[in-house]
C-alpha cells in the first residue's frame, strides 16, 4: 500500500510539470495571472526591516569567472565586473559609448605638439581613494598609480593589450599631473580608447597590486570605482559591495550580487519568480518582446551590436575569382539572416565592414545603394556570374564553426542560401576555442567572424590589413580574406588629425572592400538585458561597450 | 578482507595515472589553449605568445608532464592557468555541493526507485506495472535539463515553496537544504527510473527462483518472502546499478548543476574544457578517478555483504 | 560399483544439459515455436514490435533514396512532408498547424519532418553505441567474475579507468586520436557504456557463480566456456538487456552533446537529440520544438524496453518451464 502511495505521488507530481509546463504558455499571453503569482514571492521583501541592504542580483550568461584584472578582462562577464570596481582617466558617458568624459582626469586636456610629438597633459582629481583591501589600506590614487597602470598596460607580460600601447610614453610631472607623450601624434577618436575606462585604459591600484602579486589580483582586485571585490564563489557568484570613499559619491546599491548562469531558461526563470533582479538576455527579437509584455518586467535593447561579416578566402580557389565572390553576395539575402534574430530591434543590417550605427567610418544603407554596392540578391545574376567564372552546376567547401549560436545560425542560414546556386557548403561544428584556433590556420576558405573592435581603425587593420594577414602576415592576425589592396588608406587614416578626412578614407577604404567583394557584411545583434521595473540603472542605454546595463553609483532597486 | 581493500587502494594508484596520462595528452592535441581562451579573440598574437610563455606551455610536453606527476606526488594540485587560485581551494569550495547533491539524489533515487521496482515486479502485467514502466521510461527520457527546468517552472516560480537559483550558503543549514531540494529531486528522479527498471527485473528473475518458491511453499507470508529472501537475491544488481549512479552523478550532474546554477565538480571539469584550462581538467580528473576508484571499491565490498556468497 | 554409478549419473545431468542448447532439430523447431507463443502472447512486447517498426519505416520510408538511387537523382522526401533542411525564417518557432503538425524550428524547419528524418541518426547511435558497450563490457564483466584472480583484478580495473571519463572527455578523446564522424561518436558512447555494462554484468556473475548448479556442472568437469555460456550467460543476460535498453535513451541524448564539439553529426542534418539541445532554448516561447523530438524518443525507448523484456522472458531459462 506504501508503494502505491509512492506511484501515485509520482505520477501526480509528473502530471503536474506537465500542467505547469503547458500553462506556462498561457501566462505570457495573459500577464494578469502573472502578478498574482507573483506575490507570494514578495512577501520576504515585505517583512524586511526598512534596514534591509539594497542589493543589485543580477545573472550573466558566463560560466564563470575568468580574471579581474582589467588588462586581462576579455570575456563579457570580465569586462562587465572590472567596469563597476576600476576608472580610467576618461570615461564613456555611462550608458553611451558616444561621448567621452572625465573620470579621474578633472578634464578632457587638448593635444599639443612638442618637439614633433603629441603631448596630453591630464590634472588628476585630488581626493580619489584606492579601495582597502585586507593587504592594503585604502590609500589616495596619484600619478605614480596612473604611470605605473599605463607601463602596465603596456607591457605585453602584464597586459593583453600592450600592442595598443607602442609608441606611447607616461611620466609624472607631479602628484597630480600624468603627461602622456604619443611619438605618432593621433586624433583624438583615435587616441582617447586608449586612457578611457576600457580594456588597457583602466588604472590599478598599484599599492594593492604589489601587495598581492599579479596572480592572486585577478580574483582579489582593488581598483577606485563605486564597488569594490567583496568574495567570489567559482561558478556561482561574484559579490561586489558599495565603496564608501567612491569619489562621485557613496552608490545607493549596498551590494551587487553577480551571478554566472549559461542556462537562459534558469535565468528567466530566476529573474520572474524574484531571485533576480536584472539578467543577461537572448540576442533575439522574439525573447525581448515576450519578456518586456510581462508584468513587472523590462527589456533594454541597447548597443553596441556585434557585427557578423563574411570574409572570403581570395587565396584559394574558387573564391580567388572577383565573380564567384559577387555570385555568392548576390545569392545572400541580409533579410533571412536577419529573420534567425527575430528581426529588429535586437538584430539590425550591416552594410559596410565597420557598423554605421555605432562608429564613425561606417556606410550607410543609402551610401551603399548610391553606389550600387548593396548587392540585392539576384538569383539569375548569381548564377550567370557562377557560369562565367566556370562553376555553372556551383562547387562544394568545407567550412568549420563555432557551437554558438550567434555563429551557427549565420552559417546554417548561408548554408540555405547557397545551396540555391548550387554551391554546397558543409559545416563541421568545433568547440568555441577550436574554432577561433582552427580559422588562424587559415583551415576555413569562407569565415564568419563576429565581433565587436572600439573603432573604425581597430576594425580595418586588423581584418583586411596586409600584416593582419593570418598565419603570413607580418603580425598575423584575422586577415582571413588575405586582402592587401588597402593598407595604404588604413594607413593614411590613422594618422589624419581632421576627423573629417579621416572618415573619408575609412569610407574609401570600404567601398574598395565591397567592389572587390572582400567580406559580406550581414548584421549587427544588439545587447539585450531584462530586468525588474523597480530597477533603475540610472542612466538611459544606448551604447555600453562592456556589455551590460552598467551599474554604478545612481543605480537603484526600489523594491 | 583488510587485504583485498589494500590491494584495490593500491591498484588505484595505476588508474590514477592511467586516466591523468591519457587526459594530460589528449587535451593537448585539440586546437586552442587556455592563452588563447584567457585573453579572447580581441587580443594580439604577441600578448598570446607572452601569456603561453608564462604558463609554461612552451616548454616541451615531456617536462610539463614531469612537473605535474611531480606536483602531485608532492600533494599539490597546482593552480588554475586561468584564474590563478589555488585549485586545491577552487575544489574545497565546490566539492561540498556535489556530494551533498550526489548523495542526496542517490537517496532519492533508492527510496523511490528499490520499492517501486518490487512493487511493479509484484504485480507485473497489471495495469500499475504498464503505469510505472511507462513512466519510468519518461524518466529516462526527459534530458536532465529538460526536467530541472520544469520542476523549477512548477516548484520555485508557480508555487514559490523553493528558491531557483544559486547552490546556498554551505554555513547556513537552512539556505543550503533549500537550494538542494529542486536539484536533488530531478537527479534523484531520472535516478529512480532506471534503479526501478532494473529492480523489476531483477525481482522477477529471482520471485522465480526455487528457494523462493520453498520459502512460499514453508508458508512464509508474502512480506517475508519478497522482503527477506527475494529481494536480498536481487541486491546484487541493484547495488552495482546504484554504484554506477554514484560514480556518474559526480561528474554527468552538469546539466543539472548548469540549471539550477549551482557549483559543482562536473561543471568545473567542463568549464576547465572549454577554457583549457589544463592543471584544472588534469587535478579535476584526478580527483573524479579517485571517487570512481573508491565507489566501485565500497560497491564490490558491498556485494558480500548483500550476498554472503560472493567473496573477495 | 559407485564409479558406475556416478559416471551414469554424470552421463545423465550432461545429457540433460545438451539437450537445453545442443536438442535434435526436431526438439529445437518445437521449442522455438513454443517460444515464439511465448512471446506473441505478450502483449506488451508485440506493442514493442509495432512501435519499433513503425520508427524503422520512418527512418528508411524518410525519402525514396531506394528509387532515387537507381535515378541518379537527389532523393525527395517520402513520409515527410517536407525537406529538412528547408528554410522559411520568417516563420520561424510557428506553433503545430494543419500544414506544419508539429510547427517549425528556431531556423523555420518542419519539425514532423526532422523527426522522421532524424530517426535514422538516432536509431543508428542508439542502437550501434549501446551494442558495442553493451557487448564489450558484458564480456568483460562475464570474464573477469567467472575467471576470477589476476584476471578479474586487471579486466575491473580497466573497467574503473574508462569510468573515470565522462562522456564528454571521452568524446574528446575519441576526436582527438579518430576524428570526427558518426561512427567515431557512436564509439565514443560505446566506450563510456561499456564499464557499466561490465560492472553489472560481472556482479551478477558474482551472485549466478555461487549457485549449486554451477558447482554441480563444474564438479562433472564441464569447462570453463561451458560453464559461462551454458550456466551463467543466460542468468546475467537479463540485467544486461535491461541496462541495454535504459542505456538507449541516454546514447540518443548524448549524441547532442558530442556533436557541439565536431564528433559525430554536423548541422543541418537532423538528430533527436541536437534538436532537443536546439528546442530547449526555447522552451518557453515554443516548447513544440524540444517536445516532439522528446517524445520520439520515449517512444523509440518504449518500444526498446517492451521488447527487451519480451525477449528477456524468453531467454530466461527459469521462465521457460
Amino acid at each position: 500500500m506504501k508503494r502505491y502511495v509512492f506511484l501515485v505521488s509520482i505520477l501526480v507530481l509528473l502530471l503536474a510539470l506537465f500542467v505547469a509546463g503547458c500553462s506556462q504558455q498561457q501566462t505570457t499571453q495573459a500577464p494578469a495571472q502573472e502578478s498574482a503569482s507573483a506575490q507570494p514571492t514578495e512577501a520576504p521583501a515585505a517583512e524586511a526591516k526598512p534596514s534591509e541592504p539594497m542589493v543589485m542580483r543580477y545573472a550573466d550568461k558566463a560560466a564563470d569567472l575568468g580574471t579581474m584584472d582589467p588588462h586581462f578582462a576579455a570575456a563579457t562577464n570580465d569586462r562587465n565586473l572590472v567596469d563597476m570596481i576600476f576608472n580610467a582617466l576618461v570615461r564613456y558617458k555611462p550608458g553611451d559609448g558616444s561621448q567621452f568624459e572625465p573620470d579621474l582626469a578633472e578634464a578632457i586636456p587638448n593635444p599639443e605638439m612638442v618637439d614633433g610629438k603629441q603631448v596630453w597633459t591630464f590634472k588628476l582629481r585630488k581626493g580619489v581613494m584606492c579601495q582597502g583591501t585586507k593587504e592594503t589600506p585604502a590609500y589616495e590614487l596619484t600619478s605614480a598609480d596612473v604611470v605605473w597602470s599605463l607601463q602596465k598596460s603596456a607591457n605585453p607580460d602584464t597586459s593583453a593589450y600592450a600592442g595598443e600601447y607602442n609608441g606611447m610614453s607616461v611620466e609624472a610631472v607631479d602628484d597630480y599631473t600624468v603627461k602622456i607623450t604619443m611619438d605618432q601624434p593621433l586624433s583624438p577618436i583615435l587616441f582617447l580608447p586608449k586612457v578611457t575606462n576600457y580594456a588597457g585604459g583602466f588604472i590599478v591600484c598599484k599599492k594593492h597590486y604589489e601587495n598581492v602579486g599579479g596572480e592572486n589580483f585577478k580574483t582579489n582586485p582593488a581598483g577606485t570605482g563605486p564597488f569594490k571585490f567583496e568574495s567570489y564563489t567559482p561558478q556561482d557568484k561574484v559579490v561586489l559591495v558599495a565603496n564608501d570613499d567612491y569619489f562621485r559619491g557613496r552608490p545607493k546599491l549596498d551590494r551587487v550580487e553577480y551571478r554566472f548562469m549559461p542556462e537562459l531558461n534558469s535565468r528567466e526563470l530566476g529573474l520572474k519568480s524574484g531571485d533576480l533582479d536584472a539578467i543577461a538576455g537572448q540576442n533575439e527579437s522574439e525573447w525581448a518582446k515576450r519578456m518586456d509584455a510581462e508584468d513587472g518586467l523590462s527589456v533594454d535593447v541597447y548597443g553596441p551590436g556585434e557585427v557578423a561579416v563574411i570574409h572570403f578566402n581570395t587565396s584559394v580557389k574558387p573564391l580567388d575569382d572577383v565573380r564567384v565572390r559577387k555570385a555568392i553576395a548576390y545569392a545572400l539575402d541580409r533579410d533571412e539572416f536577419l529573420a534567425l534574430f527575430g528581426g529588429p530591434p535586437v538584430a539590425g543590417k550591416v552594410y559596410s565592414a565597420v557598423p554605421a550605427q555605432f562608429l564613425a567610418g561606417g556606410l550607410t544603407e543609402e551610401e551603399v545603394k548610391a553606389k550600387g554596392l548593396d548587392y540585392a540578391r539576384d538569383l539569375d545574376k548569381a548564377k550567370k556570374l557562377l557560369a562565367e567564372a566556370g562553376y555553372p552546376d556551383g562547387f562544394s567547401l568545407e567550412v568549420v564553426s563555432s557551437e554558438r549560436e550567434s555563429y551557427l545560425k549565420p552559417y546554417t542560414s548561408m548554408q540555405a542560401q547557397l545551396a540555391k546556386i548550387g554551391i554546397d557548403i558543409k559545416i563541421k561544428t568545433v568547440d568555441h576555442s577550436s574554432m577561433h584556433k582552427l580559422i588562424r590556420q587559415d583551415v576555413n576558405p569562407i569565415v564568419i567572424y563576429v565581433a565587436w573592435r572600439p573603432n573604425a581603425d581597430v576594425y580595418l587593420t586588423r581584418f583586411y590589413h596586409s600584416d593582419s594577414i593570418v598565419v603570413s602576415g607580418a603580425k598575423p592576425d584575422t586577415n582571413f580574406s588575405h586582402y592587401t589592396g588597402i593598407d595604404d588608406l588604413i594607413e593614411a587614416a590613422r594618422v589624419e588629425q581632421d576627423p573629417e578626412k579621416q572618415v573619408e578614407l575609412w569610407k574609401e577604404a570600404q567601398i574598395k572592400l565591397l567592389e572587390d567583394m572582400i567580406s559580406y557584411p550581414i548584421l549587427y545583434m544588439s545587447q539585450v538585458t531584462a530586468r525588474h521595473d523597480y530597477v533603475d540603472y540610472g542612466h538611459d542605454l544606448k551604447t555600453v561597450f562592456s556589455l551590460y546595463p552598467q551599474f554604478d553609483e545612481t543605480t537603484t532597486v526600489n523594491k | 578482507m583488510g587485504k583485498y581493500i589494500l590491494s584495490r587502494l593500491l591498484l588505484a594508484i595505476p588508474t590514477v595515472l592511467a586516466v591523468l596520462t591519457l587526459v594530460f595528452f589528449v587535451v593537448r592535441v585539440i586546437p586552442g589553449d587556455p592563452a588563447t581562451a584567457a585573453l579572447g579573440d580581441y587580443a594580439s598574437q604577441e600578448a598570446v605568445e607572452a601569456l603561453r610563455e608564462k604558463m609554461g606551455l612552451n616548454e616541451p610536453l615531456i617536462v610539463q608532464y614531469f612537473n605535474f606527476l611531480g606536483d602531485l606526488v608532492r600533494g599539490d594540485l597546482g593552480a588554475s592557468m586561468i584564474t590563478g587560485k589555488e585549485i586545491s581551494d577552487l575544489v574545497k569550495q565546490v566539492l561540498p555541493y556535489t556530494l551533498e547533491l550526489t548523495i542526496t539524489s542517490i537517496f532519492i533515487g533508492t527510496i523511490l526507485g528499490v520499492p517501486l521496482g518490487i512493487y511493479t515486479a509484484r504485480h507485473v502485467n497489471t495495469g500499475v506495472d504498464y503505469v510505472g514502466r511507462v513512466v519510468s521510461l519518461a524518466g529516462l527520457s526527459v534530458p536532465a535539463f529538460y526536467l530541472g527546468i520544469l520542476i523549477m517552472l512548477l516548484l520555485a516560480h508557480k508555487i514559490p515553496i523553493f528558491p531557483a537559483v544559486g547552490g546556498g550558503n554551505l554555513k547556513d543549514f537552512k539556505s543550503n537544504i533549500m537550494h538542494l531540494v529542486l536539484p536533488a529531486l530531478t537527479l534523484g528522479l531520472i535516478m529512480t527510473a532506471s534503479v526501478t527498471r532494473l529492480t523489476r527485473s531483477a525481482m522477477l528473475n529471482v520471485l522465480k527462483d526455487d528457494y523462493v518458491r520453498t520459502a512460499r511453499a514453508k508458508g512464509l507470508s508474502e512480506r517475508v518472502v519478497v522482503l527477506r529472501h527475494a529481494l536480498r537475491a536481487a541486491l546484487v544488481p541493484i547495488v552495482s546499478i546504484i554504484g554506477i549512479w554514484a560514480a556518474s552523478l559526480v561528474a554527468d550532474s552538469v546539466l543539472t548543476e548548469t540549471v539550477f546554477a549551482r557549483p559543482g565538480l562536473g561543471k568545473m571539469l567542463v568549464s576547465a574544457i572549454m577554457q583549457r584550462d589544463y592543471t584544472l581538467l588534469q587535478s579535476v580528473m584526478v580527483i573524479y578517478a579517485l571517487f570512481v576508484v573508491g565507489i566501485n571499491l565500497i560497491t564490490d565490498i558491498a556485494y558480500s555483504f548483500v550476498d554472503p556468497r560472493i567473496t573477495h | 560399483m559407485e564409479d558406475r554409478l556416478d559416471s551414469k549419473l554424470d552421463v545423465v545431468i550432461e545429457e540433460e544439459l545438451t539437450e537445453r542448447l545442443d536438442a535434435p532439430a526436431i526438439r529445437i523447431r518445437s521449442q522455438r515455436k513454443r517460444l515464439f507463443q511465448t512471446f506473441v502472447r505478450n502483449r506488451p512486447a508485440i506493442l514493442g514490435v509495432f512501435l519499433l517498426v513503425l520508427v524503422l519505416v520512418m527512418a528508411i520510408f524518410a525519402d525514396d533514396w531506394f528509387i532515387a538511387i537507381f535515378q541518379g537523382r537527389e532523393p525527395q522526401p517520402l513520409l515527410a512532408p517536407y525537406d529538412p533542411l528547408e528554410q522559411d525564417t520568417v516563420n520561424r518557432l510557428a506553433p503545430p498547424s494543419r500544414e506544419h503538425w508539429m510547427g517549425l524550428d528556431s531556423y523555420g524547419r518542419d519539425t514532423l519532418s526532422r523527426i522522421i528524418y532524424g530517426s535514422r541518426v538516432s536509431l543508428l547511435v542508439g542502437l550501434l553505441s549501446v551494442l558495442i558497450g553493451g557487448v564489450s563490457g558484458a564480456l568483460m564483466g562475464l570474464t573477469g567474475g567467472f575467471l576470477g584472480g589476476k584476471v578479474e583484478n586487471v579486466i575491473m580495473r580497466v573497467a574503473d579507468i574508462l569510468m573515470a571519463f565522462p562522456s564528454l572527455i571521452m568524446g574528446l578523446m575519441v576526436l582527438a586520436v579518430l576524428g570526427g564522424g558518426l561512427f567515431n561518436m557512436i564509439l565514443a558512447i560505446g566506450i563510456v557504456l561499456s564499464p557499466t555494462f561490465a560492472r553489472v554484468a560481472h556482479s551478477s556473475t558474482l551472485g549466478v557463480k555461487e549457485n549449486e548448479y554451477v558447482e554441480a556442472a563444474r564438479s562433472i568437469g564441464a569447462g570453463n566456456w561451458r560453464i559461462a555460456r551454458v550456466h551463467i550467460l543466460p542468468n546475467i543476460i537479463s540485467e544486461v538487456v535491461v541496462l541495454a535498453s535504459i542505456w538507449i535513451a541516454s546514447a540518443i541524448r548524448v549524441e547532442a552533446n558530442l556533436s557541439f564539439i565536431g564528433l559525430g553529426v554536423s548541422p543541418p542534418t537532423p538528430a533527436w537529440g541536437s534538436m532537443i539541445r536546439d528546442g530547449t532554448k526555447y522552451l518557453f516561447q515554443a516548447p513544440w520544438v524540444s517536445f516532439f523530438p522528446g517524445l520520439a524518443i520515449l517512444i523509440t525507448v518504449l518500444a526498446f524496453n517492451l521488447l527487451g523484456d519480451g525477449l528477456r522472458d524468453i531467454l530466461d531459462p527459469k521462465l521457460q518451464n
